[in-house]
């Protein structure tokens, strides 16, 4: 992030001479009254009427009121009267301001609420700071505004005292994104904030409705226009001249009161004799005042003053040494003509205590400005160019001492592609502050085309800077336009290191245009493309194209190649600094150990992610809050599942509103509450996350909604709407558990097995194990209980480490059946016994209320073959046939099945045995 | 007036400015009224480039009086050499 100016904080010093406005200054005061409401004071004026004078002259008086009860107080009033409270409106309550002086660059909200908080920081409301953290990095989608806002609000409301803070020159804003946390902020305005705004121009804020409440206080151009008594004061006693009421009254006239106006007026006439003519040619004119009277007070400087104050109009903040190196003239000192321009009140600003620096007066500087053309020669050629060496001459004293933003805006300024390119390019300028990216990406925009011709890297840095704002339109015809300049170049095999770096820059560029478009392939190649042509450094883009690699590997199932992708890049990231890269990456790292089962690491991994993250996280680390859910619900501590499960979906919702994250997340928590046995509630949320995801046309997120939607069906025993699911879509899992619904174990094995082996193939060790569950549980179905216990047992031995428990507690009654034949059979006792124990804990599954969830005496294998053929319709007869059993046997096992089930007939039984999940 | 073609517009600010202030509003040409106003007349490039020319007139304090759209109106001498074609009527 740019260094933090703390001249934007500054609280203007109340100047010594002054035209006391006590009305004024009672009505500002009134706000602050004991027992109204909180609200805002508006002063909306044009420029040149006082306004910053009068705001920093109250807060001077009520500084001294304070002080002065202060005194008061300790010495008599509290011996008197403990208790007294003290009369004087805004004495007893303000004692603390925070200002903010606006400019521009404080359109981009994170910048603005940096420097928000940066204010309020100065009174003593302090804001973690992870919470600024989450404000530096650049990346495509803005910062959670209302998540930040709410804490910073939070914040303050703890604080103990009454508190003013004061905006400046907000009509600077343009900004929706600013006005709506503005909004935000008032419409949840703490009791002991006082918001006042000031600025030229009525700000986009609901002045309306804080109208009709009474909270807002407003002075406007015709309270600050100087009356005739206040204009007398000026120009008499302050600016000791001496005039009669009669041309006073005719200079009221002429500036209708304008501040800057009479100021200007008031010092073309000190220290002349003939006021009298002044004012004549004054009133008579109807020339523009400001125009008139700085070109009059000009003329009144001595000439190396008058070339001081046209040089040095084009620089928004000025210091001595600054000044010297734009003039370049050995006989005057900067920091003297300063100081001496603040005590002749030539429109002058400090902006610190140590009078180090300095501004104009906008509407000075501005007049000063269209002047300095003119004075520098009568040919405008060459007038520009002697004006854009002065800007050259600024650039390269900012560039000297590390202000690399002001250094780009004087380049800009100055026409100097070359500089302006430099400082964007090399040193990395736009890649370290949102804010500095909008007049970057403002000045790209403004370039012709055969201004990038001869820079073809523009174009790709255009292109790179519009993706970190998250805009892709007009990125691949950006990069297409740079490749045809490079044609030829690109030829050559020994290409030299800045064109290695174009090329790769170009690839990691579209690296991330394909992520956007969801395409594997193209990821994959060209973030390969451009690992290969980068030559070593360029930390940023190299991550990149590592990240999108590391992922596209990911979503390809390479998992190895994934992982030494991911944590190259978090090597990398974490050398250079960018946490965000490193938190992107650890994410993706945690992601393939969960993928590979290694639970334990992966859950380290993504507390790592969260304490990286601090505590007001960007929308990103809403994937670590998921993960780390998902492991807490595979360790079936569904509590705290749940908790991390909020809080993903609470991030993920805090992205723009084409962003699908959050289903994943919703879907996550409606698994949850099947879980937690309330299939209803869980179905419901399914039902209104598929209805989200039709809505926005969200269509990579299809397939999990229907696998979700299968697994919910099946609980309902929904079977045919289910079966028509797994049809339409590629749901390996879901499709297997329709299949043995269905009482097609055959089915599911053949799904299964093929599904297990691509797992194994691919080393995703985590869907393996999952398969494997299911697969015994189907083995089971199927009459193949040796099989089953072995399959269990294998997956079992792969479990144990990781201490997986709902995997097998999911497959239900069936897995339950299973354990207990394995642990009849002795297979790991204290894993088994575990698993069991978890068993019992399950709440009922709500359509189990009728029937216990685990029987009291399992059916026997042979017992589960006769009831096999019984649900395939086979009679006792054929029964007997298939099994070469006794008719009698037969109906020997059909009574003590019956009386397990608790059933009386065939029927009954086959139902019974289905929803318990036995066949 | 759609909202992204060029237009001709007319800006009238009470007091007036000399012609040194043409470059500052963008190349508008200035003309002084006898009743003490400027007409700053001349094409802009769409809606967002008038935006900003009222944000110069409101932070130099003039004061703005009206903003109007002028029709540029046909042009007074045919060209030579070109076929005969009818005016088209000028479409709002």
């Amino acid at each position: 992030m740019e260094k933090l100016l703390s001249t934007k904080l500054y609280i203007p010093p109340s100047r010594p001479k002054l035209v006391a406005r006590p009305r004024l200054i009672r009505q500002l005061s009134e706000a602050l009254s004991p027992g109204r409401t909180p609200g805002v004071t508006l002063i909306s004026a044009p420029a040149g009427f006082g306004k910053t004078t009068l705001v920093s002259s109250w807060i001077y008086d009520l500084r001294l009121m304070l002080d002065d009860v202060r005194a008061k107080t300790s010495s008599q009033e509290k011996i008197a009267n403990p208790d007294s409270q003290i009369e004087n409106p805004g004495s007893s309550i303000v004692n603390r301001v925070a200002w903010l002086s606006l400019d521009e660059g404080d359109n981009d909200p994170a910048r603005f609420l940096v420097y928000l908080i940066s204010a309020l920081k100065t009174i003593g409301i302090n804001i973690e700071e992870g919470q600024l953290a989450s404000l530096h990095a650049p990346q495509p989608q803005p910062p959670p505004f209302e998540l930040i806002l709410t804490s910073l609000l939070n914040e303050i409301l703890t604080f103990p005292d009454d508190f003013i803070l004061v905006l400046d020159d907000y009509h600077v804003i343009d900004s929706q994104a600013v006005d709506k946390a503005l909004t935000f902020l008032l419409e949840h305005q703490p009791p002991k904030m006082h918001l006042v705004i000031a600025t030229r121009e009525d700000p986009s804020l609901p002045l309306a409705r804080l109208r009709a409440h009474g909270q807002l206080t407003e002075l406007r151009a015709a309270d600050l226009r100087f009356t005739l008594s206040e204009a007398t004061e000026f120009l008499n006693r302050v600016m000791s001249l001496e005039l009669s009421a009669e041309n006073i009254a005719a200079l009221e006239t002429r500036t209708e009161g304008w501040i800057a106006g009479l100021q200007l007026a008031a010092l073309s006439m000190q220290g002349q004799k003939d006021t009298a003519s002044f004012i004549q040619s004054f009133t008579g004119s109807h020339h523009f005042v400001m125009d008139y009277l700085v070109e009059e007070v000009l003329q009144r400087q001595p000439e190396h003053i008058q070339i001081f104050l046209l040089h040095t109009s084009i620089l928004k903040r000025l210091c001595g040494p600054l000044c010297d190196a734009v003039l370049l003239d050995p006989s005057v000192s900067g920091q003297e003509t300063l100081e001496y321009l603040e005590r002749a009140n030539l429109f002058i600003v400090p902006l610190d205590d140590e009078r180090r620096w300095y501004r104009y007066h906008h509407l000075f500087a501005d007049l000063l400005r269209q002047r300095l053309y003119k004075s520098m020669s009568s040919s405008a050629e060459d007038a520009e160019v002697r004006v854009n060496e002065l800007n050259i001459r600024a650039s390269q004293w900012f560039e000297d001492q590390g202000l690399d933003l002001e250094a780009f805006h004087h380049a800009a300024a100055a026409n100097d592609l070359g500089r302006a390119a430099r400082l964007v390019q090399e040193k990395g300028l736009p890649l370290h502050s949102t804010s500095a990216m909008a007049p970057v990406l403002k000045w790209l925009a403004s370039l012709s085309s055969t201004a990038l011709q001869a820079r073809p890297s523009l174009w790709v840095t255009h292109a790179a800077l519009l993706l970190a704002t998250g805009q892709t339109e007009g990125v691949e015809e950006k990069l297409q336009a740079a490749e045809v300049v490079l044609a030829p170049v690109m030829q050559d095999p020994s290409l030299d290191e800045r064109i290695r770096f174009l090329i790769g820059q170009i690839a990691a560029v579209r690296s991330t245009l394909a992520l956007t478009r969801y395409d594997i392939k193209g990821m994959l190649y060209q973030s390969q493309r451009a690992l290969e042509y980068l030559p070593p450094g360029h930390a940023v883009v190299r991550c990149t194209a590592l990240w999108t690699m590391g992922y596209a590997c990911y979503l390809q199932r390479d998992l190895s190649r994934a992982k030494r992708a991911y944590l190259e890049a978090i090597s990398i990231s974490q050398a250079s600094g960018a946490i965000f890269t490193v938190i992107l990456a650890t994410i993706g790292l945690a992601n393939v150990q969960e993928a590979e089962n290694e639970l334990h690491q992966a859950a380290a991994t993504y507390r790592r992610v969260l304490h990286l993250a601090g505590d007001q996280p960007q929308q990103i680390v809403h994937d670590a809050h998921l993960g780390l859910a998902r492991l807490l619900y595979e360790w079936n501590d569904l509590e705290a599942a749940e908790r991390h499960g909020e809080q993903a979906l609470q991030l993920a919702r805090q992205y723009e509103s084409f962003i699908d994250r959050y289903i994943i997340c919703e879907l996550f928590l409606a698994r949850l509450k099947l879980a937690q046995g309330d299939v209803g509630a869980a179905a419901a949320l399914v039902t209104k996350t598929a209805h989200s995801v039709r809505q926005k046309n969200f269509v990579h997120r299809i397939p999990e909604v229907a696998d979700a939607q299968v697994l919910m069906l099946l609980h309902q025993d929904n079977l045919a709407a289910a079966a028509q699911l797994v049809q339409a879509h590629e749901l390996p899992i879901a499709r297997a558990r329709v299949h043995l619904a269905q009482g097609d174990p055959t089915a599911a094995l053949a799904v299964l097995k093929d599904w297990r082996q691509q797992a194994e193939l691919t080393g995703w060790e985590n869907e393996r194990l999952k398969t494997m569950a299911l697969q015994a549980v189907a083995q089971r179905a199927n009459g193949e209980i040796d099989q089953a216990v072995q399959t269990l047992g294998d997956a079992l031995v792969l479990a144990e480490a990781e201490g997986c428990i709902r995997t097998f507690v999911d497959e239900g009654v069936p897995m339950a059946q299973l354990l207990s034949e394995a642990s009849a059979r002795g297979t790991m006792p204290d894993y088994v016994a575990k698993l069991l124990a978890a068993f019992e804990t399950e709440p009922l599954k709500q359509r189990d209320k009728a029937s216990s969830q685990l029987l009291v005496e399992p059916l026997s294998q042979r017992e589960l073959e006769v009831l096999q053929l019984i649900a395939q319709g086979l009679s006792n007869d054929e029964i007997g046939k298939r099994l070469f059993l006794a008719l009698d046997t037969v109906k020997g096992h059909n009574r003590r099945i019956f009386d397990k089930l608790q059933v009386q007939r065939r029927t009954e039984a086959v139902a019974r045995a289905r929803k318990l999940g036995l066949i | 007036m759609n909202a992204d073609q060029p237009l001709v517009c007319q800006i009238r600010v009470k007091s007036h400015l000399d012609s040194d202030w043409t470059d500052w509003f963008d190349g508008l040409t200035i003309t002084r009224e006898e009743n003490g106003d400027t007409l700053l007349t001349g094409p802009l490039a769409d809606q967002a480039a008038l935006h900003g020319l009222l944000k110069k007139v409101r932070d130099l304090g003039l004061t703005l009086v009206s903003v109007n759209p002028i029709d540029p109106g046909p042009s007074p001498t045919p060209e030579i050499g070109r076929p005969d074609v009818p005016e088209v009527s000028q479409s709002r």
